[in-house]
């Protein structure tokens, strides 16, 4: 089950739409479990490493995967090989994702390029690495053509999303 | 010899990487005793989901389990990703036979010059399902390692190695063929014959399953093969294997029109002129003859009866 947590206030018909979309990428249920606190004395830009870890009041079972949907801007990460532009992160393998719409306008109007975004955060903690595929959502999401592609997986990484999902049934 | 393993000693708590399963940690080091012999087994966690395996420590070193690199490996490895140097060989095989050796012994190195080799590939063509697979299997290794090395998560690893093999804000450039070619590489050709080589300038030697050659490409890249070898076929060149040239026709003489394959066609039969063409068979059965137009029509049989005959009728007189 994919658990949509706000952490800032969004339309609901839009999150409706959103879930559809994630519902339709992954095949399991994806639904808005409603809003949590950023924790107090972070200000924006967000440390999404941080947030991640802290934030409080979030209720999932074990195999769900949450994703905190915030509109406030992260902070670029600084790795070893240079500075990676974060609109969201996501641990490998674990079950908890941040997506920050900041770089877009809103939800509706660039709804695209954010679903596109989310399902490489999902698809992140569906154990999926970067894919060499422009038109696949687990592309590097800071290449300049991510942007116009749309929310869908190329085979390779569908199938191995699915068996991932399988074997989490099971 | 795998990097780092010449004098591989390990305690519990130490953290290897087994070639091709990944990073796991030492668990315990105990002595037991199979088939009278007594044998030090090395124990081994996988810390990506616990699996377990147990290594004689004899073997430890031949096997090619080594100690997880350092964060100055990595380093060396960002620099190695960011070079243009690495060009994966055109040739399926000898990729394939390559990228092997590197994932099983080549250490942290060989795991990015598979991930870095294929990456450039792709960027020529899309990369066939088995080396897609490779492509994900040495990329999930290499972060793995990059994680351990650096403490960082593995998420961070990845986006850290992607940062240099996908820069941000550039797109990836398209490839040609040409980039691939390595210097020298005609003598480099294995001794085998044009015709089994069966290559021209630019084309790439693929799989089967990634570029089905027709029958008529086949067909002419053999000929030019055969062409080669009868215009090398110097005195001093070494013997070579295979089919041996062709003999060259003599000069002036038309050149034979290529052999077709398949079963000849039937001959025709030869028509006299002025001949009247023989009418095309018509299959299935031949018409009834017409009786005579002059003898006289025959009654009609009468319609044969189906069944049992009847009984033959007893004689009267008894």
């Amino acid at each position: 089950m994919i658990r949509v947590v706000t952490l800032d206030p969004f339309d609901d018909k839009q999150l409706a739409k959103f879930n559809r979309t994630l519902y339709t990428a992954f095949g399991v249920g994806s639904e808005h479990s409603g809003s949590a606190e950023v924790p107090a004395g972070m200000s924006e830009p967000l440390d999404a490493e941080k947030l991640l870890d802290e934030v409080k009041g979030i209720r999932a079972y074990k195999d769900d995967k949450v994703l905190l949907l915030t509109s406030r801007k992260l902070k670029d990460r600084d790795l070893p090989s240079g500075k990676a532009p974060t609109s969201g992160f996501a641990r490998y393998g674990k079950d908890r994702a941040i997506l920050s719409i900041a770089p877009f306008k809103d939800l509706e109007k660039d709804f695209k390029p954010i679903a596109r975004h989310a399902l490489h955060q999902l698809g992140t903690l569906w154990e999926l690495h970067h894919c060499l595929d422009p038109r696949c959502s687990m592309y590097p999401p800071w290449t300049p053509s991510f942007n116009q592609g749309d929310h869908i997986f190329c085979t390779f990484c569908r199938e191995k999303s699915e068996q991932k999902i399988r074997l989490a049934k099971s | 010899m795998p990097e780092g393993s010449a004098a591989l000693q390990l305690q519990v708590g130490d953290r290897v990487v087994y070639p091709n399963q990944g990073v796991c940690r030492v668990a315990a080091i105990d002595v037991k005793e199979v088939a009278g012999q007594s044998l030090t087994f090395v124990t081994m966690r996988r810390e990506e989901d616990g699996a377990v395996v147990m290594v004689p420590q004899g073997k430890i070193v031949s096997i090619g389990v080594r100690k997880v690199a350092s964060p100055a490996d990595v380093e060396e490895i960002y620099a190695f990703l960011r070079s243009d140097s690495d060009k994966a060989d055109l040739d399926w095989k000898q990729r394939a036979r390559t990228n092997l050796d590197r994932m099983t012994q080549g250490g942290i190195l060989g795991l990015a010059e598979v991930v870095k080799g294929l990456q450039v590939l792709s960027e020529l063509r899309p990369l066939p399902t088995k080396e897609r697979e490779l492509y994900d299997n040495a990329r999930h290794l290499l972060v793995s390692e990059v994680a351990a090395a650096l403490g960082t998560a593995e998420a961070n690893a990845e986006d850290s190695i992607d940062i240099v093999l996908f820069p941000p804000g550039k797109e990836r450039p398209k490839r040609t063929a040409a980039e691939f070619a390595r210097p020298g590489g005609d003598e480099d050709d294995m001794d085998l014959d044009g015709d089994l080589m069966g290559l021209e300038g630019g084309e790439l030697d693929l799989p089967s399953d990634e570029e089905p050659q027709s029958e008529s490409e086949e067909e002419s890249s053999e000929e030019g093969g055969e062409e080669e070898g009868g215009e090398e076929g110097a005195e001093d060149a070494p013997k070579k294997r295979g089919r041996p040239p062709k003999a060259k026709p003599a000069e002036g003489a038309e050149p034979a029109a290529p052999k077709k394959r398949g079963r000849p066609p039937k001959p025709k039969p030869e028509v006299a002129e002025g001949a009247e063409p023989a009418a095309p068979k018509k299959r299935g059965r031949p018409p009834k003859a017409k009786p005579p137009e002059g003898a006289a029509p025959a009654e009609p049989a009468a319609p044969k009866k189906r069944g049992r005959p009847p009984k033959a009728k007893p004689p009267e007189d008894e």
